[in-house]
């Protein structure tokens, strides 16, 4: 065959294969990481069951004016629930980081420099093949194997999606009442001994100089803003978990049009959201 | 009789969090007619409900966790064979690297390069042996 009829064959074909190869997962990465980097700011919260557990003790402790060498303080139950709360993060995590690996261009960007080596730098029998054409081969072996290996992981992550679309859902939703209602409710209670100490204080007239009134005053106010900081930041970290809900929700009903323009940019919406939440929890959490 | 679910315990816990604020107003509005004792009395039951209720939504939360067991059991296998696909498409750069090797090893049995058989022959076994990154 003419040297140059096969070299412009082979142009056309690596052009045919370069778009169709061109597979974009993106909404699907994109969604992932945002979800991550979402899901992770649970170790960043400043409050746990247990923690609320051992701030109980002490502010009981004070209401007693009890004084012991060391404080009892018996939060079994309490460190079981942070021990749910874990489980929950972790096996979402776990799902979200999954998905984003495979979900990844660098997955398939295989390196073909052994193989340019081997078809260059030796005859192969009685040929000679000069290092362009080599490339040429190489580039179009390493398109194939990347439309092969685009439409796996596709049809990979679609059938992961669709399976993990219900159970993700219960999870999530779990993790979000987890989170924002009980954790966030223990606040609640926080907030009202808080209350009671300071009202017992002002009804039983304990304080009797203006300044002490003054400074009992801006101590409650201070220690009520901490609690609604921290109610905040987990309302916040709460709805981020709905958000990633919604957002699965959206690459399920499409999961068989996973590299359509249109889905990405609805996960991008999504994913911008969550940025939103992510950013608005750091400045709590700061 | 029925267990009781995350929700009912959340719901419990949320009415004792209403009696304990109620004992609490009542205090506070009959401070002056309360007899020291009387006001001490309700003061513990208030700090009861209160510690009560916190406990019921620590509890509540350990419910969720047998409510969702099937569930964190799906999502752990899906992961897992999320995980298998990633290896299997991280092997694909292995099966490369050894198909080049291979290449040369032709090349060297074509030229009847004795010393070019044993190394590369050396090579595609070193190459196979390699981990997959």
């Amino acid at each position: 065959m003419n040297k140059y009829l096969l070299k412009s064959r082979l142009t056309l074909i690596l052009f045919a294969l370069s778009i169709v190869g061109c597979v974009n997962l993106k909404s699907v990465g994109d969604f992932s990481a945002s979800s991550i980097e979402s899901i992770k700011n649970f170790e960043q919260i400043d409050y746990s069951f247990l923690q609320h557990c051992l701030d109980r003790c002490a502010e009981e402790a004070i209401r007693l004016y009890e004084i012991k060498r060391a404080q009892e303080c018996s939060c079994a139950l309490y460190e079981e629930a942070d021990s749910v709360a874990q489980v929950f993060y972790n096996t979402i995590g776990g799902y979200f980081e999954g998905l984003g690996l495979l979900s990844q261009n660098e997955l398939t960007n295989y390196s073909s420099e052994a193989l340019i080596g081997a078809l260059t730098t030796q005859e192969v029998g009685p040929l000679q093949i000069d290092e362009r054409t080599a490339s040429a081969f190489s580039s179009l072996s390493n398109t194939l194997l990347r439309a092969s290996t685009d439409f796996y992981r596709r049809k990979k992550l679609a059938k992961y999606i669709e399976e993990a679309n219900e159970p993700i859902q219960v999870l999530l939703e779990k993790f979000e009442v987890i989170v924002s209602t009980n954790l966030k409710g223990e606040l609640r209670f926080k907030r009202e001994r808080l209350y009671a100490y300071y009202m017992d204080m002002k009804m039983s007239r304990t304080v009797v100089s203006e300044y002490e009134k003054g400074q009992a005053t801006a101590d409650y106010y201070q220690a009520l803003g901490e609690i609604k900081r921290k109610e905040m930041e987990l309302a916040v970290f709460g709805k981020s978990l709905a958000e990633i809900a919604k957002g699965h929700q959206v690459l399920y009903e499409n999961r068989n049009e996973l590299s359509v323009k249109s889905l990405q940019n609805l996960a991008k919406g999504y994913s911008s959201n969550i940025k939103g939440l992510i950013s608005e929890f750091k400045k709590l959490n700061h | 009789m029925a267990n009781l679910t995350s929700d009912q315990a959340t719901q419990l816990s949320d009415n004792f969090y209403s009696l304990a604020m109620a004992i609490g107003d009542f205090r506070y509005e009959n401070w002056d007619k309360l007899s020291f004792e009387e006001n001490k009395e309700l003061s513990e039951t208030q700090n009861m409900l209160l510690q009560t209720g916190e406990d019921i939504l620590a509890f509540s939360t350990t419910l969720i966790m047998d409510e969702t067991i099937d569930s964190l059991a799906k999502i752990n296998s899906i992961t897992g064979e999320i995980q298998d696909s990633i290896k299997k498409l991280n092997s694909i750069q292995k099966g490369l690297n050894v198909a080049a090797a291979i290449l040369l090893l032709g090349v060297a049995i074509v030229n009847r390069d004795t010393k070019g058989i044993g190394d590369s022959i050396k090579g595609v076994y070193e190459t196979w042996q390699a981990p997959i990154l």
